[in-house]
Parts: C-alpha cells; sequence; structure tokens
C-alpha cells in the first residue's frame, strides 16, 4: 500500500477535505493532492505525522509475506467477472456437497 | 494459457485416481464444516513418503500443474520430482481444474500424520476426500497467527461449540 493512500484513508476516515488536513500539516492543498495521488511518495514520518493529524494512530506490524490470497485474485483477474461468478458457484456446489456429506456422517 | 475451469472435485478426483493419500485443509475443509468464507483454490497436506510423493507428482503432470508466481499468475512449468516437491514448504499451483496449494506441515501441526488422525473420509460429488477435522483447521489457523485467520476463527469456534465438533 502507498502512503498516499494510506493518507487518504485517514483523511476521509476524519471527515477532513484536503485543505483543512494540508492546513494542519503547513502544506497546500496540491500538495496534499499530489501525495495521495502518488505522484510523490512521502517518507515513512511524513505518513505517520499526516495520519496523526487525523487523530489516528499508524501502528506498524511486521508479519510474514503470505502471496495464497493473492495467489487466487490474480488468477481471477485473468477472467471476467461472469467466469469469476461461475467459479463461485462451482465452489458453492462443492462445499455444499461437502457439508451434505458431513452431515450424512462420513467415517 | 488461461485457466478456464474451476471444479475442486476435479482437482481432489485426480488426486484420489492416482492414490495420492493427502488431507483437505483451509477454507474449503472450514467451509465443509459450516464456515461461511467461501475460497477458490483448494488445500491440501499429502503424506510424506517417497511412494505418495510420486503419486502426487504423476497426478499434477496429469492436471498440468504450473507453478503460481507473482509475476505469471498462469503458472509456470516446474521439476515435481518427488525430491523437489518435499523440499518446498507450500506450492501455490494453477492446475487446469483450478488452484490447488499443497502444504506439508500447516502452521502449528506435523504433517499428514498429525491430521489424519481426526480427519473425516467423506465422499464429494462422487469424490473420495479425506478432510480434516474443526479443531485441527482452527489449531493450524490460531498458529499461523495470520490477520485473515484471527478474522474467520471466532465463528469456527463457534460452530465448535455449536456442534460439539
Amino acid at each position: 500500500m502507498r502512503g498516499g493512500s494510506l493518507i487518504k484513508e485517514a483523511r476521509r476516515r476524519a471527515g477532513l477535505t484536503q485543505e483543512e488536513l494540508g492546513e494542519r500539516l503547513h502544506t497546500t492543498q496540491s500538495a496534499l493532492a499530489r501525495l495521495e495521488r502518488g505522484r510523490t511518495e512521502p517518507s515513512f514520518a511524513r505518513v505517520a505525522a499526516a495520519i496523526r493529524a487525523c487523530g489516528l494512530e499508524l501502528v506498524p506490524t511486521l508479519t510474514a509475506v503470505d502471496e495464497s490470497d493473492w495467489s487466487v485474485a490474480s488468477v481471477n483477474l485473468r477472467v471476467g467477472p461472469d467466469e469469476r461468478v461461475r467459479r463461485h458457484q462451482a465452489a458453492l456446489r462443492f462445499a455444499a456437497a461437502g457439508r451434505e456429506a458431513m452431515r450424512r456422517g462420513g467415517r | 494459457m488461461v485457466v478456464d475451469d474451476f471444479r475442486p472435485e476435479a482437482v481432489l478426483g485426480v488426486l484420489a485416481n492416482h492414490g495420492v493419500r493427502c488431507i483437505l485443509i483451509g477454507g474449503f475443509a472450514a467451509v465443509i464444516h459450516g464456515s461461511p468464507y467461501l475460497t477458490t483454490d483448494v488445500d491440501v497436506v499429502p503424506a510424506r513418503d517417497e511412494e505418495n510423493l510420486e503419486r502426487l507428482s504423476a497426478a499434477l503432470t496429469e492436471m498440468h500443474a504450473r507453478a503460481w508466481t507473482p509475476s505469471e499468475p498462469e503458472g509456470l512449468p516446474f521439476d515435481h520430482s518427488p525430491r523437489s516437491l518435499a523440499d518446498v514448504k507450500v506450492w501455490n499451483l494453477v492446475t487446469d481444474h483450478g488452484r490447488l496449494d499443497i502444504t506439508f506441515t500447516p502452521s502449528g501441526t506435523d504433517g499428514f500424520e498429525d491430521l489424519s488422525r481426526d480427519a473425516r473420509h467423506l465422499t464429494i460429488l462422487g469424490v473420495p476426500v479425506l478432510v480434516a477435522s474443526l479443531p485441527d483447521l482452527i489449531r493450524s489457523k490460531e498458529a499461523a497467527g495470520r490477520e485473515k485467520d484471527r478474522l474467520v476463527l471466532p465463528v469456527l469456534r463457534r460452530i465448535v461449540d455449536e456442534t460439539g465438533t
């Protein structure tokens, strides 16, 4: 995730306009817009300060890389919405059959 | 090549037809136990003995399994000899029938032998499937500690409470 996106998310969550947050950060609305759009990449300290100015705290967490969800999403992105729905229908069909088998007991 | 099919029962059917000893875990196993979080990939834990790995390799050949990478979402051909299969902790694969993840020792478990103790033998859409028990799925998700696992754990625990699983 880009720093600018985080700032935008925090600003919107705080209900602030770019002008209002710009004032709090002693910068201009246009400079903030460039940050949020990713035209300029802010430092970590800058992102943390902007989020704090929105009344929120940036709490970093370190976690192991996990590609499992993205590996599914990236395959889904290769097909259109109709096919994505069809795949979920296939998943549902299998899941329903699995639950029915579980209900019957198995061993 | 775009994967144009998704049939979890076909993935598991090929594994079963080749006599691969493996246990269904992950999202599909949880859904079969009642989880509301649907997934579109199949996760299995195979036994690690060489004979089973040979059968697994043959099944992967039949499914035209390819290794998923961030830069090649349609997958790349890869060497899946028994030894090379066992050398990797997690395989994210793209097959003719959909996404397949292979893990030998899921977090918080000792792998196939450990999970097979409480697994359930089911027949799903005509395919024999060994499904990990819900307490084992919870144990593994708890140990993995990923955000997405933490989200699903409350409802899985409640299913255990409600069903006495």
